[in-house]
């Protein structure tokens, strides 16, 4: 079958039972790509648009049998003054639809990251997932970047929608409007993320200026008729200064919407950067202690924003 | 909202930020928090007071009528157990003169118990009895006394025995050889055709244990409706006029099981008034008026429930404690569940409670005390038993929720302090298990989750529905219907018992209480290692470890899978053939020798019928069941051999014969000290087998919503169920299929070599009987649902999904909803039974390294809670290594 938008689209990864990403237990699904290269990325397996091999060193034995099943020369060993290493041209795999490499593993270091689903196999997935759910519950598209394959997501929602299920999406906004715009009408929640206020900052945490997200939330705030959550990824020392908090909390009470999510940022996706063959950018990072999170909630409550901590918002 | 992604990563798991703790906790009362220190001191004690004179008095009585025989020897041991009575008890009585007491029954088997250079024991491993002991292993922690110590002799690896008692125990034992169950049974089940099949069998630790003399009551639920409604006076009244009734007329056994009845109540009345003598006698001593005044109500308790009904909530609480302690005391038994008591005390309570003599803290008091003397049960059994099934535990599983006789939600306020003290007073006894119904109320669900997020593993969920059709399919024939149906509750672990509504008349007013009405369940075949079966299978009939033929050989090639399979059902129905005669057999000894009498007289209708529970007295006796260890390690090692042998010819049978036999090329599990799969090491042979083990491990797995493997799995599901109806238990009723590993799963895998599924020699086997294999289940809950329902859980007498989550899941008032949201959904998809250890992987680390420091962490197994540290390694392990659900 054609592997198109219309007929599917690239994930990497589904979960069921998730319970802190929209009302009830829901089931979400994990878009491949991003526009965004923030520093601190949680799920870097889910940054390149296309499947890519993951690699873990630690279970590498140096059989090679990798290098054998490679069509497409993208496999090479490097031998440095460390432990050898296998790397990958991961702009070569992107030609390649067999994964040849990972199925002639035999130590389990190999893995795939992300794959192409069909709509049909999609929604077969959300609909047994579906009796599972209970009272609420529902699909959450995040990734990645979900409008970035936005003919994917828009046939995706609806068709969800037109069978009664509960639709979010948590969305960076780093997209042109044309992309967003025909999911809106299936969709009953958007978790929208806001990174920093100053472009010149926001360019050097994401590698964007953030000048169209903040077009796009605009637009998003008027048009959009269901419920619309700003999350706020919090990394210490970086965007949580008084100025930085004062400027959020006065952006998102001029779109004319009032609730904020703060994620405190976690390093708990440290390890998968080294699968993907990326290095983490922030290896000193501290979480940010719990009373400080509670004041820099009590900030933004001051400021006029309802403002949930972590889990804490009420769906 | 953070990807677990974690595709390469196979057995085990990651996390690595600081451990979690478990979210609520409350405290006990002081008298309970002080009772369960005494508890954590105390090590579990062997005494021979009531062996010693049930012996004496047996041997006096030479030629007397059997039951007659028993009733008196019965009244001699209860009669001569020492009382003692703890500072602050408020229900009073144990097993034996210790704590942790408990004591050896030979009239049902003497071989185990002796010292291992003895004659009798070297006999008894010859003939395969005891293989299952020399693989177990009991946690070296806790109360368990695995070493000798001064003068206390560690025996049967659990207890410990005063030396001076030795010589007691040793010529006691001597004097039933020849003359126990185990013996007498030994000698006749020799006759069955095809029994050295069955030694080869119990050798090759295909089956766990022998029924007949080993546990030969429990797996049942209690009716404490009797004494509670006429008195201990008047039940032997009831048993005067059924003499009066039979005497000199047909069917004579009648008249002698009344006047057994009567002999062994008149011990109870001794044994409970020499406790009532005590604490008299203890008052006197006591200078302190608080302690003083409770020994004093404590002996006019006692004496007035010696020989009356009880006129209190408090009254009726020692009533049933002290004959669920009697009953405990006439046999070896595990299992013996109270059953539903917050609904058969619930009319006295709210009695109290509306007269103003009782409140909610007062209550809660006495229910924590409750949880303490239930914890403080010791099962006297073989190494293999207390370790391999019982880790220790004694299973004495407490139901809440279900519905009442109208069908209207059964759950009550008394039930709603059950479950509280559950929280406040963590014991693993009883173990709580709610049955489900879309009946009962959302406040009463929620204080289930709110225990069970406590994290001690109690309560096990379990569906009403599935449990009522299980019911009306296998006791339908003998007269159950809906209403009846209603009655049941769990029995030991998880078993599915009957049960009958009782018109308990108070003060004119009938309350219709729930109470078991059948003997024992889990008796029959006890545990089939599947995987074994199926090695068997793979290697013509011969158990390769010790190289011994254990079955005839088939001479197939097995060239297709469903030649394979077929296989695997012929060796199948042999060990189940075999297996049920000679434990028919065993049965039948030990209802002549040592029928039940305590559990006789409590259980409807042996007081209406004259007859006791092996005459069969009881209402329904369908309870013979044929018991599965293994299942999923079974299905995925079938599902490999399916995909790489016959579907897709990766490998020829050969091959795989030679990998097994090599482990794969790993260190055994001996070697590495472990026996988690995770933690098992490659040898110079791994490069060898490096893609046959990978292949094997890749092949599909149960619990991640595969059909390849899941058909498989109900293939079997089918199969089994339906091919235990076609065996007859000794009551001549159809048996049906049990499906709980209990801990067998851990001795039963020492003994197995590695299995096509790439498990490795000596690992411990999946858990349960639908949880997937550890670590294997990659796809999230939901598909772990979705696999363990693929077949429908009420042609089984019960199913078993044991979860780990993690606290971080469930944490606050958002999360007990999603949790309950959670459990219903597999209860609406025809899931029979869930558990959970919520409990975070890196905690049971720690608890493996430094136990004292973690003396009070319960953790769940396959159907019970228990202590980690007084937990066998091989189990440890396992719960271990299980996945764990945690958000990111």
């Amino acid at each position: 079958m054609e592997q198109s938008e219309l007929t599917g689209g690239y994930i990497f990864d589904i979960q069921g039972f998730s319970v802190h990403d929209g009302p009830g237990c829901r089931t979400l699904i994990f878009f491949k790509g991003c526009p965004l290269r923030c520093l601190w990325c949680s799920n870097p397996e889910g940054i390149r648009p296309y499947p890519e091999p993951l690699y873990k060193e630690s279970k590498c034995l140096f059989d090679l049998y990798c290098l054998q099943a490679c069509h497409h020369q993208a496999i090479s060993v490097h031998v440095g003054q460390d432990n050898p290493r296998i790397d990958f041209e991961r702009e070569k795999c992107r030609k390649c639809n067999t994964y040849d490499c990972v199925k002639a593993c035999l130590t389990g270091a190999l893995g795939q990251g992300g794959y192409f689903i069909s709509l049909t196999d999609l929604y077969a997935r959300i609909e047994r997932d579906r009796l599972y759910w209970g009272q609420q519950g529902g699909i959450t598209l995040t990734g990645g970047e979900p409008f970035a394959q936005p003919e994917f997501a828009a046939n995706l929602l609806k068709r969800c929608y037109n069978a009664l299920i509960h639709t979010a999406v948590e969305t960076c906004g780093e997209v042109p409007w044309e992309n967003i715009e025909p999911s809106l009408k299936w969709l009953d929640w958007i978790f929208f993320d806001l990174k920093h206020m100053d472009e010149a900052a926001h360019k050097h945490l994401t590698s964007s200026s953030g000048h169209r997200i903040l077009e796009n939330a605009r637009r998003l705030a008027d048009s959009f008729e269901g419920r619309m959550v700003f999350r706020f990824p919090l990394v210490p020392g970086l965007n949580d200064s008084d100025e930085n908090i004062r400027a959020t909390a006065g952006f998102i009470l001029s779109t004319g919407r009032t609730e904020l999510n703060i994620l405190p940022v976690h390093h708990l996706g440290r390890e998968k950067y080294l699968l993907s063959g990326q290095s983490y950018k922030l290896p000193g990072l501290e979480m940010t202690a719990r009373d400080q999170l509670i004041t820099i909630q009590n900030r933004f409550t001051e400021l006029g924003v309802k403002c949930y901590l972590g889990s804490e918002t009420p769906f | 909202m953070e990807s677990s992604s974690e595709s390469i990563n196979y057995y085990g798991n990651k996390p690595a930020q600081q451990v979690e703790d478990r979210e609520k906790k409350l405290k006990p009362t002081e008298r309970a928090n002080t009772a369960r220190e005494l508890y954590f001191g105390a090590k579990s004690s062997a005494s021979m007071e009531f062996p010693y004179w049930y012996t004496r008095r047996w041997d006096e009585l030479d030629g007397e009528i059997p039951i007659i025989r028993r009733a008196e020897s019965l009244k001699a041991g209860f009669e001569h157990l020492t009382p003692v009575i703890y500072p602050g008890e408020l229900l009073a009585m144990g097993k034996a003169s210790f704590l942790r007491g408990s004591y050896p029954m030979p009239w049902l088997s003497e071989a185990f118990f002796m010292a291992a250079e003895d004659r009798l024991y070297q006999e008894a491993l010859e003939s395969g009895k005891l293989t299952a002991d020399t693989f177990t292993t009991v946690g070296k922690g806790g109360g368990n006394v695995t070493k000798s110590i001064g003068k206390v002799i560690s025996i049967a690896g659990k207890f410990g025995l005063r030396v001076e008692e030795m010589p007691v125990m040793l010529e006691v034992a001597k004097r039933w050889k020849d003359r126990s169950v185990d013996d007498v049974g030994h000698k006749y089940e020799q006759m069955v055709p095809g029994y050295k099949e069955k030694e080869a069998i119990m050798r090759s630790v295909i089956c766990m244990f022998d029924s007949g003399y080993t546990l030969p009551q429990g797996r049942e639920v209690m009716n404490y409706y009797y004494p509670l409604q006429y008195g201990i006076d008047g039940v032997i009244h009831i048993c005067e006029e059924g003499m009066n009734e039979v005497a000199g007329y047909p069917e004579m056994d009648r008249l002698y099981f009344y006047k057994a009845v009567i002999t062994m109540l008149q011990g109870l009345k001794a044994w409970i008034r020499n406790y009532a003598e005590e604490a008299r006698f203890l008052a006197n001593l006591e200078k302190e008026e608080k302690q003083k005044a409770e020994y004093s109500d404590l002996a006019e308790r006692l004496d007035h429930i010696s020989a009356s009904p009880p006129r209190d909530f408090h009254d009726a609480l020692q009533m049933i404690w002290t004959f669920h302690v009697a009953v405990l005391n006439e046999d070896a038994i595990s299992g013996l569940s109270p059953g539903r008591v917050g609904q058969v005390l619930y009319p006295y309570w709210k009695r109290d409670m509306d007269r103003g003599i009782l409140n909610r803290e007062k209550t809660i008091e006495l229910l924590e005390c409750m949880r303490i003397k239930f914890t403080e049960i010791d099962c006297f059994a073989s190494m293999g038993v207390v370790g391999g099934v019982l880790s220790g535990n004694t299973f004495n599983n407490l139901c809440i929720g279900g519905l009442k006789k109208d069908g209207t939600s059964a759950a009550n306020e008394l039930e709603m302090l059950i479950l509280e003290t559950g929280i406040s007073c963590e014991t693993p006894q009883p173990t709580l298990s709610l049955l489900y119904d879309e009946k009962l109320p959302e406040e009463f669900l929620l204080k289930g989750i709110e225990c069970t997020k406590a994290g001690a593993g109690y309560p096990a969920w379990v569906s009403n529905t599935v449990a009522m059709e299980f019911l009306l399919n296998n006791y339908g024939h003998e007269g159950m219907q809906m209403e009846e149906a209603r009655a049941w509750a769990i029995g030991g672990c998880l078993e599915t018992s009957p049960g009958s509504w009782m018109p308990l008349n108070l003060d004119g007013e009938i309350h219709w209480i729930p109470g078991g009405s059948a003997p024992a369940t889990s008796v029959g075949v006890h545990f089939l290692s599947l995987p074994k079966i199926l090695e068997t299978v793979i290697f013509d009939g011969m158990d390769m470890r010790t190289g011994e033929r254990i079955f005839p050989a088939h001479g197939l090639k097995l060239e297709s899978y469903d030649e394979l399979w077929q296989a695997f059902q012929n060796y199948f129905s042999r060990a189940v053939h075999v297996l049920t005669l000679t434990n028919n057999i065993q049965h039948d000894a030990w209802r002549k020798i040592s029928p039940s009498l305590v559990n006789s007289m409590l259980k409807p209708d042996c007081l209406e019928k004259g007859r006791d529970l092996g005459q069969m007295g009881a209402r329904f006796n369908t309870t013979f069941n044929v018991e599965s260890c293994g299942n999923t390690t079974l299905v995925n090692a079938l599902a490999s051999l399916k995909k790489n042998v016959y579907d897709e010819k990766n490998f020829d049978l050969a091959t795989y014969r030679k990998a097994i036999l090599d482990n794969f090329g790993y260190h055994t599990a001996q070697e590495t000290g472990s026996w988690s799969l995770i933690d098992q090491k490659p040898n110079e042979q791994y490069s060898e087998y490096q893609r046959i083990h990978r292949m094997s491990l890749d092949a599909p797995k149960f619990g991640n919503d595969d059909p390849y493997v899941d058909s498989l799995f109900k293939q079997w599901e089918d199969w089994f169920c339906e091919m235990t109806h076609n065996y007859r238990s000794l009551y001549d009723q159809p048996m049906y299929a049990c499906q709980i590993s209990v801990s067998t799963h851990a001795p039963m895998g020492a003994v197995t070599l590695a299995s096509p599924d790439g498990r490795l020699s000596g690992t411990t086997f999946s858990d349960g009987s639908v949880s997937a294999y550890p670590g294997t289940d990659r796809h999230g809950p939901y598909a772990l649902f979705s696999s363990a329902t693929c077949w429908n859980h009420s042609q089984s007498q019960n199913s078993q999904l044991n979860m780990k989550i993690h606290p971080s899941v469930v944490r606050g008032r958002e999360g007990s909803r999603k949790f309950l949201e959670l459990i219903r959904a597999y209860m609406r998809k025809g899931g029979f039974h869930v558990q959970f250890n919520i409990v975070d992987s890196r905690m049971l680390k720690q608890a493996q390294a430094d136990p004292d420091k973690f003396r009070s962490l319960l953790v769940r197994v396959a159907g019970f809670t228990q202590y980690w540290v007084e937990l066998g390694k091989q189990i440890q392990d396992e719960v271990i290594a299980r996945t764990e659900y945690e958000e990111l």
